[in-house]
């Protein structure tokens, strides 16, 4: 027997869930699905049905801008740091996504833990819906992922004709599930679809040997720097930090930046350690895939194939991985 | 130490600036907050986030020692938008400084050993606590010989510490500039030329440099000539950076990130990045 809720008990539980919680979903609007705030009264607006959102559900713990403290000019600087009020559930998360929410954690939580975003994240409950229907340019179980992998989610919800099926794999997720009005009910699991697979196996064992190849020159003079494929990827973390004055009132700001921008290691004075625009894209693999395995334990990329549909001249991931294991050194 | 939020910067006043060079000042801070004056400990090597607020914040190592108690110091050249707005303060002025952050020179496993520092313009300022730190621990540490090399006399920093350097017990000091004016009688050489020049004997011995990334390449070049090996040579890498956590990836190179693993490198480690430093 397993534990399933219908689509209208779901509905009404998250109506319900809406009364103490923020509740961040999947919602479409002119044709653009995005993970949003929703009142009780929306609820009916979750799209239950989207194959991706546009942009990854990072957007909740770390934001593309956000003021770290205010100051408001005295006599003395006075700081008021920012902070979030109430619990949140990341409703509809695809596993791929809750991997990469996972991968940001590894960083961002590492010590000393980045405080902001820990707030937020200590906060949030994460609801995954399986991903039964996956688009053309995905490949997460190429890089150690899967449709209906619970690992990284704190409930993992799977469509049936009968409802959905329930899985808790934290306290956090049990904890929660226990208010939901669900049913015992013979069920067979639906057949998880299988995926384009690449050849991501041992690439980080690959990506020494072909550093210095003239492959990533030739790749990045396409390049047109403009960071979507950071800005879309659930694990790309790099920020920047400036101070906005306006007002009398100085906001010290994060936001996204990218690896290929230009000046991202450009040191006051004009100096740059890393000054071509090779070097610059060459960063964004090595970064993904060889440097960041041995301190996280993980390759940096969950395979929800976003900056592959992204990218206006179309550098796609899955050939970079696949270039490099033809490679002839 | 570090504050609850890391991002968060202690307030500072600025206590006193002295003019080093044309570009350089030296900035004397004193946490306003007392309980942290007497408490705030840092080692050489160790960087902070000063914040010319309004404008942003920036890496600088500590130049002072934090058990001589003197204030925390910054030599801060005038190079882009925040050190301009710092060398515009004056004392009283509230500054931010979040820190300490990085690793630091391992002085104590360098005791017993000849030190050879060898500097290059603002690349001097984290070099000046490992000579001070030194000079405090005169006797645990063999001969101390320092190569202090600027574009110009005017541009050499930490000057008016030259006398009390020099005349440390088993302590040389070498001035060199790439171009002389007419009071100047000392040396007009490049450091790495001067390297080679004075010779040190490699045995027992740990080089420390900084400087502008020619000089050290042209340095380490220089000092495997005198059959120094990689992990006896010592420098401090700079990068741009955000967070100083690890976190922001500006500083990242390799498996590493300069902030949290560095600044402090030996060439050793230095070697093993697959991007040239």
């Amino acid at each position: 027997m397993t534990k399933v809720i219908t689509k209208e008990d779901l509905l009404s539980w998250l109506r319900q869930l809406a009364e103490k919680y923020a509740i961040i979903a999947p919602v479409t609007s002119n044709g653009v699905t995005l993970y949003k705030s929703v009142g009780s009264s929306e609820i009916d607006k979750i799209n239950l049905n989207f194959s991706k959102t546009e942009l990854s559900p990072k957007n909740w713990f770390f934001p593309p801008s956000e003021t770290l403290f205010t100051i408001v000019k005295d006599e003395l600087p006075r700081i008021i740091p920012a902070s979030v009020d109430r619990e949140a559930i990341l409703f509809g998360l695809r596993p791929c996504d809750a991997k990469g929410i996972a991968l940001i954690d590894k960083a961002f939580l590492a010590e000393p833990a980045d405080v902001f975003y820990q707030e937020k994240r200590d906060k949030t409950t994460l609801i995954g819906l399986a991903c039964l229907s996956p688009c053309l340019e995905c490949f997460c179980t190429s890089v150690g992922g899967g449709p209906a992998d619970l690992t990284h989610l704190d409930i993992l919800l799977t469509e049936t004709a009968e409802g959905y099926i329930t899985q808790a794999t934290t306290e956090k997720g049990k904890q929660l599930l226990t208010g939901a009005p669900r049913q015992e009910k013979e069920i067979i699991p639906p057949v998880l679809p299988s995926l384009n697979l690449i050849l991501a196996e041992g690439i980080t064992e690959l990506m020494p040997r072909v550093f210095n190849d003239a492959y990533w020159d030739r790749v990045a003079d396409r390049c047109i720097h403009c960071n979507i494929c950071a800005y879309v990827c659930p694990c790309c973390y790099c920020f920047d930090i400036r101070d906005y004055v306006s007002k009398g009132k100085i906001e010290r700001v994060r936001s996204w930046e990218s690896c290929q921008s230009p000046g991202f290691t450009r040191l006051a004075g004009g100096y740059d350690p890393r000054p071509t625009k090779g070097a610059h894209f060459r960063q964004r693999w090595y970064h993904k895939l060889l440097y960041f395995p041995p301190i996280f334990g993980d390759i940096k990329c969950t395979g929800c194939g976003r900056c592959v549909r992204s990218c206006p001249v179309n550098i796609d991931i899955r050939e970079i991985i696949t270039d490099v294991q033809r490679m002839k050194v | 130490m570090m504050s609850i939020n890391p991002f968060i910067p202690y307030q500072a006043t600025l206590k006193e600036v002295i003019n080093l060079t044309p570009d350089i000042k030296l900035l004397n801070l004193e946490l306003t907050v007392p309980e942290l004056q007497n408490n705030f400990d840092y080692k050489p090597g160790q960087f902070a986030f000063l914040s010319a607020y309004g404008v942003g914040e920036a890496p600088f190592g500590f130049v002072s020692l934090a058990y001589r108690k003197s204030g925390i110091e910054f030599a801060v050249r005038r190079i882009g938008t925040v050190t301009a707005a710092l060398h515009e303060l004056e004392p009283g002025a509230t500054i931010g400084l979040r820190g300490p952050f990085g690793n630091y020179f391992p002085l104590e496993d360098y005791k017993g050993k000849n030190i050879f520092i060898i500097g290059g313009g603002i690349g001097m300022a984290p070099l000046r606590p490992v000579i001070n730190f030194i000079l405090d621990h005169r006797a645990e540490y063999g001969n101390l010989l320092i190569i202090n090399g600027a574009r110009t006399p005017k541009d050499l920093v930490f000057a008016n510490e030259f006398d009390t350097w020099a005349k440390a017990p088993r302590t040389q000091l070498e001035l060199t500039v790439d171009k002389g004016d007419q009071n100047w009688k000392g040396r007009e050489a490049l450091v790495p030329a001067v390297v080679t020049e004075l010779k040190p004997s490699p045995v027992n011995t740990i080089a420390i440099t900084c400087g502008p990334p020619i000089m050290i390449r042209f340095t380490l070049a220089a000092l495997k000539g005198l059959g120094f090996a990689n992990n006896q040579i010592v420098t401090t890498l700079e990068q741009k950076m955000k967070c100083g956590m690890g976190k922001c990836a500006r500083c990242n190179v390799g498996d590493k990130y300069v902030c949290k693993d560095g600044p402090v490198f030996t060439f050793e480690q230095i070697s093993k990045f697959l991007e040239q430093y």
